[in-house]
């Protein structure tokens, strides 16, 4: 019995790389588990899009956020508990598009959070417009004649805001994927995994990315490889491609403090306030 | 009539001559006189340049407003002058900066603000200083006692301000030849602003965590909270936008902590999603919207009543909301603390509606020990079985919160009862139900409380909110005019059974909208015969002398 699935019915489309997503998170999370991390301290949040149903199907708390917002749901609540491990789930829809601005601040302040973007270069759910990845003369119901905008490559952005981890898998090599989720939710500080996933239904790019993608063994040593890693289209580098400290957001602002349980008694707001009067 | 004990101080100039501190200096002299204070800034959207005024009326007896004709007026510029050489009040004194007005003006005071200040660092600065002297000479402090307080009042170069100080008190002390004697009183010695008191509030009240992105006339909550967050022990947070206030703050709220967020109206309409996210996913969170003139960035630092209508509908779709409007600073302390309460014991979001003239303005007042937290929230006991939406009879599910045993589900999709997405009508019905019986006991509990004040016991009827609740108040003991003052607290869920017992009567609604909402408001929700509608929407607050004539035009 697979124990971190709930009753709730699947409805993505057969073949749907979600699928692969949501394998390759129950791995980690399991070799996670391995690793001593405790079930009940993760913690999911998803925006709105096909991606978002897995907040569904996975037992696990969270908060099933609107479009675009899931990255800001996760931020509050690894401040309010910082003993959490949070997991935003996004499509690129989400933290490309409605969301961007989330995942720049994210990056910017090193947030210790890990945002899984289920990138598949479509809106699914809305029937197939074109998304901030979609390829340039991109045709779907928005753009019938072809998306005459250049897409962007979100993880040399997300390099560029100050991400101390960046990753990218398929979940076509299911193990990698969950290597690189379970190492992007052990990192302390801002992940991101891009994750580059077919739909099946308006953007089967699974044959293209068969041929794309490449396993890189070792992280770049430089921010400058792994910038131009990122920014590379038709060889798709997977693995993780930038790993990085710096100081992490909660920690510098909380200094050790863990809200939810260090609220003020009574007692202490009645004195605090009586001080602060104090002529 | 005049309160013959009332003492007004005007003291006037561009932003960048210290004419807001000098304000607050003022206050806080009436104040240590055990006099009764209410401060108004007026002031324009620029850090330099422009024209700022401050007015400060006092008394022993309780001021509801500040009266624009003053006992004493300070023009620090030619633009000053011109602007409120007529607001004296009768017997009172005009002293101008003669350094700025090349013409000798008869019957005022010409006084070298700017040369005296000569010779010390940031001179322009200092002419607040010099105001505040002036007060200190017209008022009869004596001189070493100006000295200690300037010293208290100005912490930066206070040796050089005192000094400064002393030059124009002895100057203006020679040239007014006689000053007028304060009545001291007992008022309490505390001074708040109403943002003060509702961040303070809010804090009574339970907050952990506060979310805002600055906006004026909000932002004094935002940097209060901040300035004492470590003494408070509460963490505050300012992110990239309104966006991510709201939904920080609900994700914040999720796992546990109290949170609330506060902007204007453009803010509030940024976060206006992710109010609903909260209606649909039951979250906790109280949102404090203070207003100025709109539509969209209209005039950012002036006041208005215009958002009523927008916070009475914050959010598509159907759920119980809350909105309070505060009269006074220290109504806004414990409407602040009721709501954040409310917020969690009903879990739904709530909004303390206020505006401009409230959030700046700064009173004397006493805060209640801890004031009435109202009811608590609902945990569950549950750790094996949890259910987040449980069917509850009240419409309120238990909460509990990650990390748990049992897992805990919050979603913005109509949901079945442990929080997964449901399409099923049934489900549907049965959820849209639960919250709206949740409403239901929300309805219930406000009538176990007083939500609407009343004053005054005889007289013609009439109805108004928020702070210009003070401005009529403050205008009827002005004009010796007898009414019965009515000012609904709760806005929404809306009172109306506390109006039963006006239905049919004839009422006149004073309110800082050109539109009426409030008028309106009253007409669909009471069956009261609204007959007269007294309106300003210049952006500034009554005057009470100005208010009283028009009261007494239409009672």
């Amino acid at each position: 019995m697979d124990d971190l699935a709930t009753y709730a019915e699947n409805t993505w489309c057969p073949g749907c790389g979600n699928f692969g997503i949501l394998n390759a998170f129950k791995k980690a999370v399991r070799r996670l588990e391995d690793e001593g991390v405790q079930r009940r301290d993760i913690a999911i949040t998803a925006g709105i899009g096909c991606h978002a149903k897995i907040f569904d199907y996975l037992d696990l708390s969270g908060f099933y956020s609107i479009h675009g917002r899931s990255m800001a749901t996760a931020q509050g609540m690894k401040l309010a508990n910082p003993r959490l491990k949070v997991v935003a789930f996004a499509g690129d829809g989400d933290a490309y598009g409605e969301g961007i601005a989330h995942m720049v601040f994210a990056a910017k302040r090193n947030a210790d959070i890990t945002v899984i973007v289920h990138n598949n270069g479509i809106y699914g759910l809305t029937t197939g417009q074109y998304t901030p990845t979609s390829k340039k003369g991109f045709r779907g119901p928005s753009t019938p004649e072809g998306s005459v905008e250049e897409p962007f490559s979100p993880l040399a952005l997300m390099l560029s805001a100050g991400a101390t981890f960046a990753g990218r898998g398929y979940p076509g090599r299911l193990d990698h994927l969950a290597d690189v989720l379970a190492r992007a939710i052990s990192h302390e500080g801002f992940s991101v995994v891009d994750v580059l996933q077919p739909c099946v239904s308006f953007n089967n790019t699974y044959e293209r990315y068969n041929a794309s993608v490449v396993e890189i063994d070792e992280t770049p040593g430089s921010f400058e490889d792994a910038y131009r890693l990122a920014c590379e289209f038709d060889r798709l580098a997977i693995g993780v491609l930038w790993q990085t400290e710096k100081p992490v957001y909660h920690k510098e602002l909380l200094q050790g403090k863990v809200p939810v349980e260090e609220r003020q008694s009574t007692g202490q707001r009645r004195q605090a306030i009586a001080a602060l009067l104090q002529p | 009539m005049k309160d013959s004990q009332r003492f007004t101080f005007l003291v006037a100039g561009e932003a960048g001559h210290g004419v807001r501190r000098s304000g607050i200096v003022a206050a806080d002299l009436f104040a240590e006189w055990g006099r009764y204070v209410f401060q108004m800034d007026d002031y324009q959207s620029l850090i330099r340049g422009g024209h700022n005024f401050s007015v400060v009326s006092s008394s022993p007896q309780p001021v509801l407003s500040q009266y624009l004709n003053a006992d004493l007026v300070i023009a620090l510029d030619a633009r000053s002058l011109e602007k409120h050489r007529q607001h004296l009040s009768e017997g009172g004194i005009l002293v101008y900066n003669s350094d700025a007005v090349d013409e000798t003006i008869p019957g005022a005071i010409g006084l070298p603000f700017s040369s005296l200040a000569k010779g010390y660092s940031q001179a322009a600065l200092r002419l607040g200083v010099g105001a505040v002297s002036v007060l200190a000479a017209r008022v009869g402090m004596a001189r070493d006692a100006l000295e200690e307080f300037i010293v208290r009042e100005y912490e930066r170069d206070s040796e050089g301000n005192a000094a400064y100080a002393l030059s124009v008190y002895d100057m203006a002390t020679a040239e007014m030849g006689g000053s007028v004697s304060l009545a001291r009183g007992d008022a309490p010695a505390t001074l708040l602003t109403g943002n003060d008191a509702i961040a303070l509030g809010t804090y009574a009240g339970g907050l952990d965590m506060y979310f805002a992105y600055p906006m004026t006339p909000a932002s004094s909550v935002l940097h209060y909270l901040a300035a004492h967050a470590g003494e408070l022990g509460i963490t505050v947070v300012h992110p990239e936008s309104e966006i991510a206030v709201m939904n920080m703050a609900l994700g914040a709220a999720s796992v546990g902590a109290r949170t609330a967020v506060g902007s204007s109206g453009g803010g509030v309409a940024l976060m206006e999603e992710a109010m609903s996210l909260a209606g649909m996913s039951e979250t906790p969170i109280m949102c404090i919207l203070s207003s100025r003139p709109g539509p969209s960035t209209g005039v950012p630092t002036y006041t208005a009543q215009a958002d009523l209508s927008f916070a009475l509908n914050q959010g598509h779709g159907e759920f119980a909301r809350i909105v309070a409007s505060p009269a006074t600073v220290e109504e806004a302390y414990r409407v602040a603390a009721e709501l954040m309460a409310l917020s969690w014991a009903f879990q739904t979001p709530s909004i303390l509606l206020t505006e401009k003239h409230l959030s700046e303005s700064r009173m004397t007042v006493t805060l209640p020990d801890l004031p009435c937290q109202g009811p608590e929230p609902v945990l569950s006991t549950n750790s094996q079985d949890y259910s987040r939406y449980e069917d509850a009879p009240d419409g309120v599910s238990p909460l509990r919160f990650a990390p748990s045993d049992s897992i805990v589900k919050w979603t913005s999709y109509e949901h079945d009862e442990k929080g997964i997405t449901t399409e099923d009508p049934d489900v549907i019905t049965l959820m849209q139900e639960k919250r709206h019986r949740k409403r239901d006991s929300l309805v219930e509990h406000l009538k176990s409380r007083s939500c609407v004040k009343r004053f005054g016991g005889s007289g013609p009827l009439i109805v108004t909110y928020g702070s210009t609740t003070m401005s009529v108040l403050e205008a009827l003991a002005y004009g010796n005019l007898e009414a019965r003052v009515v000012q609904p607290l709760f806005l929404e869920p809306f009172p109306e059974w506390e109006f039963a017992d006006l239905q049919g009567d004839d009422a006149i609604v004073v309110e800082q909208s050109c539109d009426g909402q409030f008028t309106e408001l009253l007409r669909r929700r009471t069956g009261i015969n609204v007959v007269a509608a007294v309106l300003q929407y210049d952006g500034r607050p009554f005057d009470p002398e100005e208010l009283a004539g028009r009261l007494k035009e239409v009672l």
